[in-house]
């Protein structure tokens, strides 16, 4: 079944089997493999892209309920190869990054959070990570990077 | 230029942030072939019939394996009792009976469900109780023929069994002021990697290639090597970015099945393991029932101790041989046990195989004692802390196996810092709220290493290592900090190989806190000879002899002359013309501590080298309606020996703690009378959130040990051993009721509170 949607930027027209999840689409069949795949259950927040600019688990996100969305994933957030976005350069240097492979899906919910509150609190953060499990870590210097980022904006 | 001790990025950085690094899952190779394992769906039985030859002719379906066309050899990390797929007996519900390879996932998954499949079915035994009864059903009828070795002490269900008794233990506890005997259990916990396990494997040649993303590429080599039959050379492992391990990408997993499709299909096979897959069959932290009598004097001192501990290995030995000798040294310390006996016994179930966790068997056995100081304190009427400094260890004194801990009174060092920060007599003061303090010592983990260092002809330094860099940055902020430093340059001209057993010196995997003592150290052999040859290329271009050339922040010259300095690049493009290309390479072990050979029976792991020390103070608030327990500060005084990079440090203590909190508080792996696991996704299986876990406050010690690269002790593993004593204990202390099974859930908060109303109606909660 035809698939019509735009994918950082290009729009995309695709044969998708109906009940593909769009996490599919965009790993085999776009190729991004940036967008983790940790449990396929909307549980651990690996699989995030936006969504029209919101955050989606898009491991249970159907392909086909995506028609005509506009999705963003990973591998466009930050200017270029050599120049990650400030989130992207604060979770760096922070120390936030361990195996990465939770990092992609926390910069696409941190992404979008930082879009619409520019200075967000501790708490704030905190609620908008509920989605996001990063086992390595224990999330203190994810946070920090946050927050780090907020103050370059200011 | 200093660079160890100081806060550089890691190398990996960048790639992951990205969502460039690419994982196992990640890999495609041309004409690539999808796997899938068929499992049985019962914990125990015998097969009577299996048919696989609708499955065969399911469309896209290349080739199905059983146990009648693959390797049946017996193999395994420690007792040789796994076999690739079963053809008959049943021992766990996961056990592999096939294995497909199809031009998709999609059809590979569907090809699996028209497998058809008789079982006799019988009842599971997943007791541990009735399983370690000699007059237990078998789980392994053919136990006696597993090649083992003869230390194991093998009887029935039991696979394996450390003693050690220092005697007269009961009279001892019997003349004794108090006794104390408490009974503790810990349930099972996940790793819960993020990225699932898997491989891609290929044949070519007469040779596999086999793609993984695992702490410990030549075990997969060498394993492989045993269950596929063939000898290691023929098999070569290659390390990609890991998805997180924390143990649990340590010993074989479901790399083999890889290996026989893409040897019968000529194919390149990628199999994946869903996340329900993952965490219905893989190795996790063994359950255990920890038995332990204490007998003490008036004054606090403990005179005698006897521990009984019985780990439930599941269905195959894998590591936890190994881990019945934990219970020797941690029984011993902190804390002085006095006149001692320990057995510890691992037992076949019916259920999925444990094995390695980060802190292994230490995180509940430490939870024992420590619980166990705590109710000895309520009983004989004295401060908790005061009776753990009263029977602390100190400089000279030892293990139970003989070996002398020659700093243990950096302990005290370490209580003194966590006090300074929360005074005892002040913290978790208030309704509901309670303060919990524990202690470890934890080993450096002594395994093999090595390095290969090469100076690149534009003066950058090339590391070859089969370290692999599991997320801890062990490699991408250690390892090359270290290299760094021994030239002066700066960590970004030190460029790192990825794992591959073809091209690296061997190399015991991420495991123990070992890769940045070890490796370090062997960096810094490596580096001794390079720099002796740059040096002598050196003399020969700056015409000076040998002694008077040094290296400074990336140059050369002679020393006490500036000017002479010339980059380290024109080294090795002249050495290319002279000696030849400037490589080195170094190898480490750390010496294994002298110890008393005959202190127990069944000890495979013998002593605890490069020790580190371990203080942790937790202060908790309950909810009386709920249950929940709110961590509200969590303290940390550890000894590192030396920071290599602040931040690598601090991510893995937060990271540690964050581990050992949910492991407390919410994880667990309850097993079914079915002998499945009854949590079967990540949302019923409560990991820890953002929200869930409080900022650590870190405070280090850095006491350097010898042996270690500029004094570096290992780091990683341990912040998770004392963090469920220290949070069960302020809980218990919020409560006034002992809590002593893991995870301390809000129904055995409730149960406390109400508990405590009843043995103390006077006491207001």
């Amino acid at each position: 079944m035809k698939l019509s949607l735009t994918v950082n930027g290009r729009q995309e027209s695709l044969d998708v089997e109906v009940g593909t999840s769009l996490l599919h689409v965009l790993r085999e069949q776009l190729g991004l493999t940036g967008t983790k795949e940790g449990c396929a259950e909307g549980e651990c927040g690996a699989c995030t892209v936006l969504r029209d600019g919101k955050p989606i688990d898009s491991c249970i996100m159907a392909a086909h309920a995506c028609e005509q969305s506009e999705i963003t994933t990973i591998e466009v957030i930050g200017d270029s190869p050599d120049h990650p976005s400030e989130l992207q350069n604060c979770l760096v240097e922070s120390g936030g990054i361990q195996c990465g492979f939770c990092t992609p899906g926390f910069v696409m919910v941190l992404t979008a959070l930082l879009k619409v509150n520019a200075a967000p609190t501790d708490a704030e953060i905190k609620h908008a990570l509920a989605g996001n499990i990063c086992r390595c870590t224990g999330y203190a210097q994810i946070i920090e990077a946050v927050i780090a980022t907020a103050k370059t904006h200011q | 230029m200093k660079i160890v001790g100081e806060k550089y990025a890691r190398s990996d950085g960048v790639v992951k942030v990205r969502g460039e690094a690419l994982y196992t899952t990640d890999l495609q190779f041309p004409g690539m072939l999808f796997g899938a394992i068929f499992r049985s769906p019962v914990a125990a039985g015998r097969i009577l019939h299996l048919d696989i030859s609708a499955a065969e002719n399911s469309p896209g379906v290349h080739k199905i394996i059983t146990a009648s066309d693959a390797p049946r050899h017996r193999h395994g990390l420690v007792v040789d009792d796994e076999q690739i797929f079963t053809s008959s007996d049943i021992t766990y519900a996961g056990e592999p009976i096939a294995a497909i390879a199809a031009t998709s996932l999609a059809e590979a998954l569907a090809a699996l469900k028209k497998i058809r499949i008789e079982i006799d079915e019988i009842t599971p035994i997943v007791d541990l109780h009735e399983a370690i009864d000699p007059k237990c059903r078998l789980i392994h009828q053919g136990w006696k023929d597993f090649g083992a070795p003869e230390e194991l002490f093998r009887s029935n269900n039991i696979v394996g069994q450390m003693v050690y008794d220092d005697g007269d233990v009961d009279k001892i506890l019997n003349g004794s002021d108090f006794v104390i005997e408490n009974e503790f259990v810990a349930g099972r916990q996940y790793q819960a990697y993020m990225e699932p396990k898997g491989v891609v494997a290929s044949y070519e040649n007469g040779r596999f290639t086999v793609h993984v993303s695992h702490q410990f590429p030549f075990n997969v080599r060498d394993r492989l090597a045993k269950a596929l039959g063939i000898k290691s050379s023929a098999i070569r492992v290659v390390g990609h970015h890991i998805g997180g391990g924390f143990g649990g990408k340590l010993d074989l997993g479901i790399e083999p099945f890889a290996c026989v499709l893409a040897k019968s299909t000529g194919r390149p096979v990628k199999l994946i393991q869903s996340r329900a897959e993952d965490m219905a069959t893989c190795p996790v932290r063994e359950n255990a029932i920890i038995h332990l009598r204490t007998g003490v004097n008036r004054d606090g001192q403990i005179i005698a101790t006897d521990m009984d501990v019985i780990m439930d290995a599941g269905a195959a030995a894998g590591d936890t041989p190994y881990l019945s000798s934990i219970p020797l040294f941690l029984a011993g310390a902190p804390y002085k046990s006095g006149r001692t006996r320990v057995r510890c016994r691992v037992v076949y179930t019916n259920t999925p195989s444990t094995g390695a966790f980060r802190g292994v068997s230490g995180t509940y056995i430490n939870f024992a004692v420590e619980r166990q100081m705590d109710e000895i304190a309520k009983v004989i009427g004295m401060d908790r802390r005061q009776l753990r400094l009263k029977n602390l260890l100190h400089d000279g004194d030892c293990f139970l196996n003989g070996q002398v801990l020659s700093d243990a009174s950096i302990l005290d060092e370490a209580f003194a810092l966590v006090e300074s920060r929360a005074p005892w007599t002040t913290t978790g003061k208030g309704k509901l709220r309670g303060v919990g303090i524990a202690a470890a010592v934890w080993l450096t983990n002594p395994l093999p290493g090595s390095a290969t260092m090469k100076l690149n002809e534009d003066g950058t330094l090339g590391l070859i290592t089969a370290a692999t860099e599991n997320g801890s940055g062990a490699v991408a902020m250690g390892l090359r900090q270290i290299a760094a430093q021994e030239f002066g340059l700066e960590p970004d001209d030190v460029l790192i190989s990825m794992p591959d057993t073809d091209v690296a010196g061997y190399d015991a995997g991420s495991q123990g806190s070992r890769t940045t003592h070890v490796v370090g150290r062997a960096i810094q052999e490596a580096s001794i000879e390079l720099r002796s040859k740059i040096i002598s290329v050196a003399a020969e271009v700056l015409e000076a002899l040998p002694g008077d050339i040094e290296i400074v922040d990336g140059q050369v010259g002679v020393a006490g002359v500036p000017a002479s300095r010339i980059p380290l690049s024109s080294i090795a493009i002249a050495a290319k013309s002279m000696a030849g290309p400037l490589v080195a390479t170094g190898s480490y072990r750390t010496p294994a501590p002298e110890y008393n050979h005959q202190c127990a029976t069944g000890l495979l792991f013998t002593t605890f080298p490069t020790l580190t020390y371990h203080v942790h103070l937790a202060e908790v608030e309950v909810d009386p309606a709920t249950g929940n327990t709110t961590v509200l500060r969590y303290i940390v005084a550890q000894e590192v020996g030396k920071v290599v990079n602040p931040d690598g440090v601090r991510g893995q203590i937060q990271g540690g703690v964050a581990q050992g909190l949910g492991y407390v508080l919410y994880e667990n792996l309850d097993i079914g009378t079915d002998g499945k696991y009854r949590q079967k996704t990540l949302e019923a299986y409560r990991l820890p959130i953002a929200g869930d876990i409080p900022e650590v406050e870190i405070m280090l010690l850095e006491h350097p040990d010898l042996a270690g690269p500029h004094g570096v002790r290992g780091v990683a593993e341990p912040p998770i051993v004392p963090v469920a004593a220290a949070i069960a204990n302020a809980i218990s202390d919020a409560i006034g009721a002992p809590l002593n099974t893991i995870p301390v859930r809000p129904i055995d908060v409730l149960d406390g509170i109400r508990w405590a109303q009843e043995v103390h109606p006077d006491r207001q909660v």
